[in-house]
């Protein structure tokens, strides 16, 4: 694994682009939350540390990827209405916000059958898979869900990169 | 669109077709200079701006069709020249006509004659342009169609023999069109008449399918080709044997990285709770050599709580609890813990099971999270193989060497059963 004091050759790449916000956005949850020590957190307040922070990963690299990426806004678009369906029901455990992570997408379902006309020229219902994994896919066709795809599978692996190397470094 | 041009050189079209049926006996010649006569009559007739020097590469017997520097000395020597030139000159520049219509009176022909150019050059010009394979199949259905007008004005029908060799360059035109282009081209040509309106149908580009359907259809195939190529490069074990397969590994491997991504974001917690300390009741569902022993643990610097699967294989535990991580770590957990089982650091799992009586497994168990990384590469497994390479990747990160147990103090979580 590559050592962590490796700094990224380009600063201006999505690599440091994303480091950057992610672990800004890291010391925000940690702050958010200090009370958070080996004894306190419930089960709950844990998953919802976890999602938190899965959040802010993926906000970050949707940030860092920019809002030129069809996908990129997408994401950002459903956080921030989660966030504010979240907010609305505050008091909930954290599966709420998964919960109502649905109905942001359900908007976007209807297109779906706009588009399934195009899904039968290559690869069938696969690109509806494919569609519902990669954010704001569903209202794009083939081509430009393939460009969308090539271009979140980097920033996936980028993040992942970071956020192991991240690890790796707290971890030593 | 402008018709009067167009007509003019139809009308001289005709008349050269006419001409033509004199000199039909020459269908079989190889000299191809009654083309070049054409195109003089035709753009002279039309009064056309001089195109660039143009040379077909099978030289004809005149050389090459030099419109421009033809244009200017009239040769109107009809004779002795190759017929099937004259029709693929004929039928191309009838397209081209056609064309004409749509674009710009200017370029237009200019097109027309750059591509019959392009057309004489060589058939088995690639399709790559497009145009010129697209020219070989209108030019032979409009050789059709000249064939058909020729046979009406009583000519011979050899003409219809010499389409074919021309047609060398692949052929996407659409037949039909052409073929319609073709009879409204005979049609005109068959009859005096102008017959303007049925020939300047609207019409695309000479060696391309006139039906901007196909064209548009082409395009889209070609991009999604290419962005699909792209892709595979980017996801690994790309086979590419085909564009279904392809995008199955495509699904899979985003899957696979955003549950990576949602576990990662659970070990990053650094300083989080202790997720809760069940300890692994260890209850060896499967029979099998399957180490199953989850324990929850996280210490203070960073936790990395993961459900992996090592062992010999992916049970189907296993594979639910892959599942049910990428839905809700939450209820991934409580699934474990109502299995009564639990995550817990690799470390404290090769410590475990060090102390127990499965030596042999430890040695796997610790091995085997690296012997994984290149059995679990071909990801046979839908679902579980994610969990697994998760694994497999912490792992490698973790240590590098061979000595995962105690390597670096890392937790990752291995479910095994002792």
């Amino acid at each position: 694994m590559k050592n962590p004091q490796r700094s990224p050759t380009n600063p201006g790449s999505v690599r440091s682009r994303f480091t950057q916000v992610f672990l800004q956005s890291l010391l925000r949850i940690r702050k958010h939350s200090p009370a958070s020590s080996s004894s306190s957190s419930s089960l709950g307040e844990f998953l919802k540390r976890c999602h938190r922070v899965k959040v802010a990963a993926y906000v970050s690299m949707a940030r860092a990827a920019g809002t030129r990426r069809a996908w990129s806004r997408a994401m950002l678009w459903r956080v921030r209405h989660d966030a504010h369906r979240h907010r609305l029901l505050q008091g909930r455990c954290s599966r709420s916000s998964s919960r109502e992570r649905s109905p942001g997408k359900k908007k976007r379902r209807t297109k779906k059958k706009k588009k399934r006309r195009d899904d039968q020229e290559h690869g069938f219902g696969n690109a509806e898979k494919l569609q519902k994994l990669v954010p704001g896919g569903e209202a794009m066709d083939f081509s430009c869900l393939l460009d969308e795809t090539a271009h979140y599978i980097k920033c996936l692996v980028t993040q992942v990169k970071v956020m192991r190397s991240i690890a790796d470094f707290y971890s030593l | 669109m402008q018709p009067p041009p167009s007509s003019r050189e139809i009308q001289s079209m005709n008349s050269l077709l006419g001409s033509s049926e004199i000199s039909h006996h020459d269908l079989h010649a190889t000299a191809s200079a009654t083309s070049d006569d054409f195109f003089h009559q035709m753009m002279l007739s039309a009064a056309l701006p001089p195109w660039p020097g143009l040379t077909p590469a099978n030289a004809n017997a005149n050389g090459p069709i030099d419109l421009p520097a033809e244009l200017a000395p009239s040769k109107h020597e009809a004779s002795g020249v190759g017929f099937h030139r004259f029709d693929e000159t004929a039928a191309i520049l009838a397209s081209r006509l056609r064309n004409h219509q749509i674009g710009n009176g200017g370029s237009k022909p200019a097109m027309m004659v750059h591509q019959h150019q392009m057309l004489l050059m060589p058939h088995d010009v690639a399709d790559g342009s497009g145009q010129v394979g697209h020219g070989g199949g209108s030019v032979q259905a409009l050789y059709d169609g000249f064939a058909g007008s020729l046979h009406a004005s009583g000519q011979a029908p050899n003409r219809t023999q010499l389409f074919h060799p021309p047609q060398g360059g692949a052929t996407q035109a659409a037949p039909p069109n052409f073929a319609a282009q073709a009879v409204a081209s005979a049609s005109t040509a068959g009859g005096p008449a102008p017959a303007q309106p049925k020939q300047q149908r609207v019409r695309a580009r000479r060696g391309q399918a006139t039906d901007p359907h196909s064209i548009a259809e082409r395009l889209r195939r070609e991009r999604i080709a290419e962005r699909m190529k792209a892709l595979q490069e980017l996801v690994p074990d790309a086979n590419k044997t085909d564009k279904a397969s392809m995008l199955d590994e495509i699904i899979d491997y985003v899957k696979f990285l955003q549950l990576q991504v949602k576990v990662l974001s659970v070990s990053r917690l650094g300083g989080a709770a202790a997720v809760a300390p069940l300890m692994a009741a260890v209850s060896s569902e499967r029979g099998g050599g399957n180490c199953v022993q989850a324990g929850a643990r996280r210490n203070g610097s960073s936790g990395g709580d993961q459900a992996a699967s090592t062992g010999d294989g992916l049970t189907a535990a296993e594979h639910q609890v892959a599942k049910l991580m990428e839905e809700d770590m939450g209820s991934a957990m409580q699934y474990l813990q109502g299995k009564g089982l639990c995550l817990m650091p690799i470390s404290l799992a090769t410590a475990i099971s060090a102390t127990t009586s499965h030596g042999s497994r430890n040695a796997a168990v610790s091995g085997s999270s690296h012997s994984h990384v290149p059995a679990l590469a071909p990801n046979g497994e839908g679902p579980a193989s994610p969990s697994v390479s998760v694994l497999t990747v912490q792992s490698a990160t973790l240590g590098n060497g061979p000595g995962l147990d105690g390597g670096s103090g890392r937790d990752a979580a291995s479910v095994s059963k002792p």
